[in-house]
């Protein structure tokens, strides 16, 4: 135990004297402090600004054979664009055209009958919703005059149009949309830290090996020591790293909470109830150990630097593929399909794929206590395997060896243990 | 305190690499620990501080099951390493922890250590800015700063300059004077022959020869004389095929039997104008092609 804590300690050191880490972690801080100091930011300085600029806007042409017809289209497309100077225009095709390309008008919309139009932009933007908004009004027009034709009033064709649907929602289980974005957050963190991480531990080992350093260590310390040592204290590091990023944002996000507030993504993100936080860190905590410990079995395998990015392959695949599948489904908005349902039991994708379901369906509570006490067996077999795979892979050199001949190594070893 | 295996075997997969190992070593004496390359030295060295179980056999301590939690042991691998990145001071504390060192003590020992061999202006830089044999006597601290019970050395001097050498060779004695079991393993004969006092063989995984190093000399038939002299010729056809010149010059002279040895020995003295004669006494590294001379086995 007592070895444990020096281990643990000498590893932790590491970390926090990486200047790598210190300086991604603070990147992470900053970057998050201006994104959310942006808003207030940039309210400072419109209100400074709006006294003495006008602001330009753009121009959007009209033109219409009937000038009755160009009237009306006008008056009511610059009710409808509000963001930019409606003008009618009497010029040809031809000099529309030229003043859009040069600048002067940024579109125009050319009538060529009640309910036809060409329209005319320089560049079309993948956001331009200009047509649609065209659409929608010409065709109300088009019906209200149908209605006024037919003997109604205009009032009376006006309510029609305007007619409001009451509805209310009551949601009996979750809410995906409050859900989504901070579940979306908590698995691509985990995505991610687990890849980082769990290279950082088999990169560290595989140094240690590499650099013999191992034959001393092997010497002064049990191996069990060592390994639970290394894992938990790259765990610390990498929660001590999340929290410290997540918790600046969550800082600055309560200091320009009232600039926010209308930012109904942004503010679900940091709206999270205590019960799903609580399972937030508990499958975070297990996901990642279970991932680092076999991280660190596999780098102790391997006799060189370069051999650690093939070593790990399989792993990262392993990984990889429960991220796709636990991502696919929740942007599918079903996360209980069965191929959710059984990863939500097999302990590499369950931190993943159980989470989702209980942040974005309704879980039965015995389900998730077993995949819990699943994982939590999962994570202690597997870590105290790992410590064995270490002690017999670390004195092994040359090229790594197959997972069949460790396994066959790791069994001998118990056999003369008992 | 006297440190024995008894029996030891053990295999890897199919390959077995040690079988029925068995040899003492004891506090205050320095103990050899021979054999080419892959005899399986470094497994029993590996065995005898529990970094994996034998398969069968046992490592006693004054004759009871050695008690790991209370014999130290101080280690100086021979593929040498430790962390190059990082500073020696911070890495020697880590080790001496691990020993189970207090934080204050280990600091305490290291100093006197760096001191004692001139290492102490490296104290607070990364272990990669030094040269190689610098780098060695920082891992010499690793095994003695926490004051082991058993120290074991693999190739202690391979790399070390004369000067170095020296030193070390006076840390060697002065580990033996305080009574400790000091266990080498090299393949420099010269330094065995003069720090061990017994010494085991191994060959292909067996025990080929152990004992006192001065027995092992005496127990050699003593039919051989070594002559020195600046006249070889008129001895050379005095004494015939049974002459035979050595490498070093010194004339060789194999008796019938050791009892003429006396008679020889006057009568060289008499007749011939010699420096020296004496009994042939085989070197250490005569012993050890001997015993450990036929190739190992490749599996």
């Amino acid at each position: 135990m007592k070895q444990f804590e020096k281990i643990l300690k000498f590893e932790l050191k590491y970390y926090f004297k990486n200047k790598v880490f210190v300086g991604i972690t603070i990147f992470f801080m900053v970057a998050i402090a201006v994104v959310m100091f942006l808003p207030r930011a940039l309210e400072m300085f419109k209100s400074d600004d709006t006294a003495d600029t006008t602001e330009e806007v753009s121009v959007m042409l009209v033109k219409a054979d009937d000038s009755a017809q160009a009237d009306m289209v006008k008056e009511i497309f610059a009710a409808s664009f509000e963001d930019y100077d409606v003008q009618i225009t009497d010029a040809d095709t031809e000099a529309i055209k030229d003043e859009i390309v040069s600048g002067e008008a940024e579109c125009a919309f050319v009538m060529t009958g009640p309910t036809s139009y060409v329209y005319y932009v320089n560049n079309l933007s993948m956001y331009d919703m200009n047509t649609q908004i065209a659409d929608e009004v010409l065709g109300q027009i088009y019906q209200m005059n149908a209605m006024i034709n037919g003997g109604m009033t205009q009032q009376q064709a006006a309510e029609v149009m305007n007619i409001k649907i009451e509805s209310e929602i009551e949601n009996l289980g979750k809410n995906q949309m409050e859900n989504f974005l901070y579940t979306y957050i908590m698995i691509f963190a985990l995505y991610v830290v687990i890849l980082l991480y769990g290279q950082m531990v088999a990169t560290n080992v595989a140094t240690e090996k590499s650099s013999r350093a191992m034959e001393l260590l092997i010497t002064s310390a049990k191996p069990t020591a060592m390994m639970f040592g290394k894992v938990i204290a790259s765990c610390l590091a990498g929660f001590i790293q999340i929290i410290a990023i997540f918790g600046s944002a969550l800082i600055f996000y309560n200091l320009n909470k009232s600039y926010w507030e209308s930012n109904m993504m942004v503010g679900s993100a940091f709206n999270i109830p205590p019960e799903l936080l609580f399972y937030m860190l508990l499958f975070f905590v297990l996901g990642f150990l279970i991932y680092a410990f076999m991280f660190g079995a596999v780098g102790s395998t391997a006799s060189k630097l370069e051999d650690i990015n093939t070593s790990v392959m399989p792993l990262t695949m392993l990984f990889v593929v429960a991220f796709v599948v636990v991502m696919t489904s929740m942007s599918s908005g079903n996360v209980d399909t069965i191929v959710m349902k059984v990863c939500s039991f097999i302990p590499f994708t369950s931190p993943m794929s159980m989470f989702t379901r209980i942040a974005m369906s309704t879980v039965p509570w015995y389900e998730i206590v077993i995949s819990i006490v699943i994982l939590i067996a999962s994570t202690i077999g597997i870590g105290v395997l790992a410590a064995r795979i270490y002690r017999v892979g670390v004195l092994l050199y040359g090229t790594p060896p197959k997972i069949g001949a460790i396994i066959k190594a790791v069994m001998a070893a118990d056999r003369k243990n008992n | 305190m006297i440190l024995e295996l008894r029996n030891i075997e053990k295999s890897f997969g199919d390959k077995q690499v040690l079988t029925g190992v068995s040899f003492k070593a004891e506090g205050g004496k320095a103990f050899g620990l021979l054999g080419r390359n892959g005899a399986g030295k470094t497994t029993s060295i590996r065995i005898l501080m529990n970094v994996f179980p034998a398969n069968g056999g046992e490592v006693l301590m004054d004759g009871k099951p050695i008690d790991y939690d209370k014999v130290g042991f101080g280690y100086l691998p021979e593929e040498r390493g430790l962390y190059p990145k990082k500073i020696i001071i911070d890495q020697l504390i880590y080790f001496a922890e691990l020993k189970g060192m207090s934080r204050r003590k280990a600091i305490e020992s290291i100093d006197y250590w760096l001191e004692r061999l001139g290492m102490m202006e490296y104290r607070n830089k990364r272990l990669d800015t030094l040269s190689k044999g610098n780098q060695q006597k920082i891992q010499l601290v690793t095994a003695l700063a926490h004051d082991p019970e058993i120290v074991i050395l693999d190739e202690p001097f391979s790399g070390l300059d004369p000067v170095n050498a020296m030193l070390l060779k006076d840390v060697v004695k002065e580990q033996i004077a305080k009574s400790k079991i000091v266990l080498f393993s090299s393949h420099q004969m010269s330094y065995i022959e003069e720090f061990c006092d017994s010494i085991a063989i191994l060959n292909n995984g067996r025990v080929a020869l152990h004992g006192d190093l001065h027995d092992i000399k005496r127990d050699y038939p003593r039919d051989r004389l070594v002559v020195r002299t600046e006249k070889p010729d008129a001895i050379k056809a005095d004494f015939g095929a049974a002459c035979t010149v050595g490498e070093n010059g010194a004339l060789m002279i194999q008796l019938r039997s050791a009892d003429e040895k006396k008679a020889v020995m006057s009568r060289l003295a008499e007749k011939y104008d010699i420096d020296e004669v004496k009994v042939f006494e085989p070197s250490l590294n005569d012993i050890f092609v001997e015993y450990a001379g036929d190739a190992p086995k490749e599996d």
